[in-house]
């Protein structure tokens, strides 16, 4: 249990905003440090680039934990809630959707935007899921709070 | 779980900000916890007792 003589601020908006800066930074150097230094063909390239972003996603749960750790128990559970239940069903909503379209895919004509080769389009895919958990996740968090006012 | 929060505040004349930052809460988690729409963990809870100084039970109470 905490010390209840000094009972510290909890992280607030401008901590999780520092949070979202960092690990875009972090990103983009692992993306920028990648393409220079990963630039190599076969096993070393691979591995230089697994490395650089090993170590940035390192320094950036750093950072994540750092903010968890800082936040109240009540945001801490809000986080979770809407993990759980909006992360989630953002995802199978999206999994859903994307399998759809897969099954017809003969009648469909993918934006080019979404790659041409099985990569991107995986990758594309991959990001498409992605949009539809943080989105499920933000409406969740939201609605949680909305609720517990 | 009810709670008498808001009551033991308003006698001591504080505001949610200044419960906040005697629990080392966020004010959003004062204002839920007051309208009884989030239960505190049991070291939040001991920790809300003790600002006030009284018991647990004194302060939260079943439905």
């Amino acid at each position: 249990m905490n010390n209840p003589s000094s009972p510290r601020r909890p992280h607030g908006p401008g901590a999780y905003l520092l949070v979202v800066g960092a690990s875009l930074v972090l990103g983009g150097l692992a993306g920028a440090a990648s393409a220079f230094l990963g630039d190599q063909p076969g096993p070393v390239g691979t591995a230089v680039t697994a490395a650089l972003v090993a170590a940035a996603m390192a320094a950036g749960f750093t950072v994540c934990v750092w903010w968890w750790r800082g936040i109240d128990e009540a945001a801490r559970e809000a986080h979770k809630w809407a993990w759980w239940w909006g992360g989630s069903s953002g995802m199978s909503v999206g999994s859903v959707l994307l399998l759809t379209l897969m099954l017809r895919a003969e009648e469909q004509s993918l934006p080019a935007k979404l790659g041409s080769t099985p990569a991107d389009i995986f990758v594309s895919g991959m990001m498409c899921i992605l949009l539809f958990q943080l989105a499920g996740y933000t409406l969740a968090w939201a609605g949680w709070w909305l609720k517990h006012r | 779980m009810n709670n008498r929060l808001k009551v033991l505040r308003a006698e001591r004349d504080w505001s949610q900000a200044d419960l906040a930052e005697q629990l080392g809460v966020s004010r959003q988690t004062v204002n839920a916890l007051e309208t009884g729409r989030y239960d505190p963990s049991l070291p939040l809870a001991f920790k809300i007792a003790r600002v006030f100084g009284q018991p647990i039970e004194a302060i939260f109470t079943e439905d």
